[in-house]
């Protein structure tokens, strides 16, 4: 794979720009289409990880990121004291005590800037090539957190050009390098209007909100949190994380309509 | 298997490598350039990044399949023909190396960021850095040391600083004397050692917290091929313990296990991967017993449960309980104008030292000798001699270079012993390396702790009763923890004037991993709160908190209620310097809301006065040895564990004998080459091996007069030794210093002289008088500034402005090293760092969930050094490397007071609690507009 040079280009095509999987997160800000018309990708993918993990990281490996939870990213002698879990072939969620379903949160820093733009993803695999919405690909069930096939390769991200967006992201984190992220709030408002919010870490998939300029930004926040299921399986309790989303969604509003 | 090609340093190799190995093991293992760190094997600490094609990468998360035809350049690589590059010379001199083991991950960093960001700011740097932790120095000379390299100073100082400032060493900034050896990967820690023919241990680890053990069956294992040994608990049945009154650990886990973690077995085998197939394929019978997670439950009676130790006294789990009362604090209290109670909960924090624990342990016609990442190779002897039936005379502790200790690394450990009695059983060299998984599993880090805690005050704030209620949380072993019972306790004596003053302390046993000490110990939790406790008594009286400190502090050259005797004391300057820096009267109060300054003071011993081993030996011995060559050879079992103690060493003695430092060889702890020293614990080095040092060189000087005066026509008080001379007053007699041990040789043979330290009799005749004393004390002050975000609750430290009194700087680099590390070791444990457990298992066993702060969390730091000259001091020096840890923590949580009211009584501070205490605060206020 790493040997595909496709994969590495930024390449305009027709409406989108196209920005290869394998192009690494430290490089995203080299390219002026970026700077230009989606610095907030920029601001993403410069909270992940640390400035190293940068320069190792894709933007494909990114939204690909698997999901966390304390209870899951364990060792194989941890996982046996405790007992294997949901997403480990076990038979229950060590953090909820649910037989059905995983709560492991979906942690990509650089997926909620890219759906909050309506980013798309390009997908080939053996039945051939496909474009998606990239919100298209998570599932929400924290064992198989992505539809897609074990063949498919992810070829690019594309954006919409000529959108204009305007966005804001926050992230909350114990530390201002190196940590995963217990909330992440991206939301972008194009040259139309058309407003989306998109929040991750609180729930097993990203959770989107559209609406526009005149929506009710009370009515937003209360879909937000609706749709997060967010739990205690890390450092931030879930009570908090829950309570700051809706002061990362006023702070974003404040900034982007005032 | 499949090869690879791989460039190394401009070196062709081929190397066949697994699937799944990673760029760092190659690396180590199959090209064996050790320079490359492995500290946490999942890219959170940054120790092992190499240049892959130029480019930084983290070589434990780099597949080697990946480097195919690729080039890489490791820390071996950077520096040419001998010659430092220009980023290691200013490592080296600014004194951004302490342990080393972060500096080759730090150097590679950072040269990849120099060299494409020649114009960086040093918010850049920050930024650039913030995926390497440094535990040991707060950050603050690595990013000089970078920001230098950038834009070189115009009058750069000695690159290896041998030349002292006015012809004084003592008091002369130095780089350690190991740091270019350091700077280059070339310095080697337990596990880049490399015996031949060696077997590799691994554990099989307990997966209960509580249960008796029924049955171990060890015939799968056995019949592995490449397994050479597998032992279990009951061939190693002597007990240990650091403490002699608290030997209640064997080297395994025998009929019963204690915490989840806990060692059942252990394999030797031919590599790592047979030893730890076999761990896996032995079947361990449990049969689980009520665990005791909690302080409370384990305070109390536990009915028909089984006990977690047969010895306690009780039908519960306390392990101990100290109490000691002091005046009449009743009295006290009744007549006190007012007072402040608050109860505080403190999770337990860990090390958190980069490197790992390693040893090699192997037996030849000289007995026993292990090579092992300690910090006390002494107690570890006696504890080697006692578990494995060795005299001691058959036993040699070795410590080589080490990442950084804290504390972790200064009790005897169940994998050392191990390791020796499988290399007795097997003839061979037998290693093992901990993961970092299982560096936390050990723990022996600060106490989880609860108190309750009193103080109380006249009308005009003088203190007049101090009342303390404590329970702290063990873990399954003893440990250090008799003394942390009582340091939480005695340590609250000082700096103030408090005669009615008393504690009560219990430790408890619980199924989770020991603690014991960590810098600062015992007293870091009990000094939060009465420096929380004091900065609400000041606002109670409507008194500036420094005022009321300053009001209160003991003078010079007093006792304390408990009688310790405190000698040197520079509280005062040290508040009234970060006072005046901070600008503090201008602005404390008067900033806005979400906008804070808060103050905290502290003191701690310089070394322990009594030995952990009651009994009249030195504490410490330093033997010097000259021969025709002139060099002097430094041997002390000191162990230098990061904080630069060999440096100090070699001052001391060039200082006396009036030579360069680049005569001087330090030779330390070996047990079997140098004299004992204790080890590096109660922060005693300096004060104590100093000493021993001193008086050596002192005895040097000494036989060189003699043997001067017997040949020249002089008396001994007109001689000198001074620039590598000896000379007399007039100048008539003027020998070089090779010529003057010519001289003496020439008298008396060659030169072997001894120094030694004893701790003068101190401290009262009561039962517990002991615990505490030292024969000096350091204090210190910070004030930091903080930002509180009044709607997430979250705390940004803006500022830290510290002054420690460490009597005089022997080394003020190194000094200023320890403050630093201190202060940012201090505000891991306020913003961030908790060891979290569920069940009994430590869930945030790594480097990502444990969180250390990074570069960009640590504010600009301000250092101050205060010297007192304290008079049994080497040169007046007392200590520097842990009472610094003191008032940082209370100083952050009470500028969040003065930012937005919020008492924090809960570590770590967490934006959660802040919130809701701001929200409770506003709730009146929210009412009354309402009406």
């Amino acid at each position: 794979m790493c040997g595909i040079d496709e994969l590495k280009q930024v390449t305009v095509k027709e409406n989108y720009l196209s920005i290869g999987s394998l192009v690494r997160l430290d490089d995203l800000k080299k390219h002026a289409a970026i700077v230009k018309e989606f610095p907030v990708l920029i601001e993403a993918a410069e909270t992940v990880g640390s400035p190293l993990i940068r320069k190792s990281a894709t933007l494909g490996g990114n939204v690909l990121c698997e999901n966390r939870c304390i209870y899951y990213n364990q060792s194989e002698w941890w996982r046996d004291a405790v007992g294997y879990c949901l997403k480990c072939e076990g038979n229950i969620c060590i953090a909820t005590g649910s037989k059905k379903l995983c709560y492991s949160e979906f942690v990509s820093d650089t997926a909620p800037a890219l759906i909050s733009m309506d980013a798309e993803i390009e997908i080939a695999d053996h039945e051939g090539e496909r474009t998606l919405k990239l919100e298209d690909i998570y599932t929400g069930d924290g064992v198989c957190p992505r539809n897609l096939k074990k063949s498919a390769v992810i070829k690019s991200i594309l954006l919409p050009l000529q959108r204009e967006f305007h966005s804001s992201f926050h992230k909350l984190r114990q530390r201002q390098s190196l940590d995963f992220t217990s909330l992440t709030v991206a939301v972008s408002i194009d040259k139309n209007g058309k407003l989306k919010s998109v929040l991750g870490g609180v729930d097993p998939k990203p959770v989107v909100v559209e609406g526009n300029s005149d929506s009710n930004l009370e009515e937003i926040i209360k879909l937000a949190l609706k749709g997060s299921r967010a739990i205690d399986n890390e450092m931030f309790s879930r009570n908090y994380r829950r309570s700051m989303i809706s002061v990362f969604l006023k702070r974003s509003f404040e900034k982007l309509i005032g | 298997m499949r090869s690879i090609k791989i460039k190394v340093n401009g070196r062709q190799h081929e190397v066949l490598i697994d699937e799944h190995e990673t760029l760092a093991h190659v690396l180590r293992e199959k090209i064996e350039l050790t320079g490359t760190k492995i500290g946490c094997e999942q890219g959170s600490c940054g120790a092992c990044t190499v240049l892959l094609n130029d480019e930084p990468v983290l070589s434990c998360i780099t597949p080697a399949m990946r480097c195919d035809e690729l080039s890489v350049t490791t820390i071996e690589g950077v520096s040419e023909n001998g010659e430092l590059h220009l980023l290691q010379q200013k490592f080296v001199e600014k004194g951004a190396i302490q342990c080393g083991f972060c500096t080759p991950g730090m150097v590679m960093t950072s040269l990849d960021f120099v060299r494409k960001n020649p114009h960086a700011t040093v918010d850049e740097i920050k930024e650039a850095l913030s995926g390497n932790l440094c535990r040991c120095t707060g950050y603050k000379k690595i990013i000089e040391a970078v920001a230098e390299t950038i834009r070189p100073q115009q009058h750069p100082a000695e690159a290896n600083g041998s030349k002292p400032h006015n012809g004084r060493i003592v008091g002369t900034g130095m780089p350690y004397i190991e740091a270019a050896k350091k700077v280059q990967g070339k310095a080697e820690y337990a596990d880049d050692i490399r015996l031949k023919n060696v077997l590799h241990c691994s554990f099989l680890r307990s997966p209960y917290p509580h249960a008796k053990i029924e049955q171990i069956d060890t015939s799968a294992a056995a019949k592995l091929e490449g397994v050479k040994y597998i032992l279990t608990g009951v061939e190693l049945p002597e007990k240990f313990g650091v403490l002699p009154i608290s030997q209640d650990e064997t080297a395994l886990a025998i009929d019963k296990v204690r915490y989840i973690g806990e060692v059942v077995a252990a394999v030797a085998a031919e590599t790592e991967a047979i030893a730890k197939a076999a761990c896996n394929l032995i079947q361990v019978k449990y049969k689980p017993l009520k665990p005791f997670f909690e302080i409370d439950e384990s305070l109390n009676d536990i009915g028909t449960e089984e006990k977690i130790h047969e010895h306690v006294k009780f039908n519960n789990n306390v392990h101990k309980k100290a109490e000691l009362r002091f005046g009449n604090q009743e009295e006290g209290f009744q007549s006190a104008a007012f007072k402040s109670k608050m109860n505080f909960e403190f999770e337990g924090i860990t090390h958190g030292f980069t490197e790992p624990h390693a040893a090699t342990a192997y037996w030849d016609e000289n007995g026993l000798t292990i090579i092992t990442a300690t910090q006390v190779p002494h107690y570890l002897h006696r504890a080697l001699s006692k578990v494995l039936k060795l005299p001691l005379s058959r036993v040699r502790v070795i410590k080589p270079y080490v990442g950084g200790g804290f504390g972790g690394k200064s009790d005897p450990f169940p994998h050392e012993i191990i390791v020796s009695y499988l290399a007795i059983k097997t003839g061979r060299p037998v290693k093992v390396r901990f993961s970092r998984e299982e560096v936390f599993i050990s723990n022996h880090g600060r106490h989880p702790t609860k108190m309750t805690m009193e103080i109380a005050s006249d009308e005009t704030g003088n203190f007049r009763a101090l009342d303390a209620d404590i329970a702290i949380d063990g873990g399954a072993y003893g440990s250090f923890g008799v003394v942390t019972t009582y340091y939480n306790g005695v340590l609250l004596q000082a700096p103030y004037k408090v005669e009615n003053f008393g504690f009560k302390t219990f430790r408890v046993y619980t199924n989770k991993p020991q603690c014991g000490a960590m810098r600062g110990h015992g007293a870091v939790n009990s000094r939060f709160a009465i420096e929380t406790l004091i900065d609400d008594l000041a606002h109670q009286l409507k008194m500036d908190p420094c005022e009321l400190r300053l009001k209160n502090f003991m003078p010079s050259n007093t006792l304390t209620a408990g009688q310790y005797r405190i000698t040197s004391n520079g509280s005062r300057e040290s508040l009234l310097k970060v006072m005046e820096q901070s600008q503090w009267k201008e602005r404390y109060g008067k900033l806005p809301f979400g906008h804070g300054l808060g103050v905290g003071c502290g003191f701690f011993i310089s070394g322990s006065a009594l030995p952990i081993i009651r009994n009249e030996l030195p504490q410490s011995v330093v033997h010097l040895k000259v021969d025709f060559d002139g060099r002097v050879l430094v041997t002390s079992g000191a162990s230098d564990i990061y904080q630069g103690s060999d440096t100090m060493l070699a001052m001391i003695v060039a200082e006396v004998l009036g030579i360069s430092m680049d005569k001087i060889f330090v030779l330390a702890a070996d047990t079997l080459l140098t004299p004992v020293d204790l080890g590096s614990y109660s922060s005693r080095v300096t004060f104590m091996a100093g000493n021993a040092a001193k008086m050596a060189a002192e005895n040097l000087k000494k036989e060189i007069i003699n043997s001067v005066v017997a040949r020249k026509e002089i008396s001994a008080d007109e001689l000198n030794l001074a620039d590598d001379c000896v000379f007399s007053n007039d100048r008539k007699i003027e020998l070089t210093w090779n010529e003057a041990i010519d001289f003496t040789i020439a008298h008396r043979g060659a030169i072997n002289v001894s120094g030694k330290y004893i701790s003068p009799k101190l401290g009262g005749d009561f039962k517990g008088s002991g615990a505490g004393l030292s024969p000096s004390y350091s204090f210190g002050a910070v004030v930091t500034e903080v930002k509180v975000d009044p709607e997430t609750g979250a705390v940004k430290v803006l500022n830290i402005w510290g002054a420690h009194d460490c009597g005089k700087a022997i080394n003020p680099l190194a000094v200023e090293g320890q403050l630093e590390g201190s202060w940012h070791m201090g505000l891991g444990q306020a913003m961030s760092e908790q060891v979290k457990y569920f069940n009994g298992l430590l869930i945030n066993s790594n480097f990502l969930d444990y969180k250390i702060p990074t570069s960009l969390d640590t504010p600009p730091i301000h250092t101050n050094i205060i010297e007192t000259a304290d008079p049994e001091g080497p040169f007046g020096a007392k200590e520097c490397g842990e009472g610094a840890i003191h008032p940082i923590i209370p100083a952050v949580a009470n500028a969040v007071f003065d930012a937005v009211g919020a008492r924090i009584t809960k570590l770590p501070i967490s934006p959660e609690d802040v919130l809701q205490k701001i929200k409770n605060l506003s709730l009146p206020n929210a009412a009354q507009v309402n009406v």
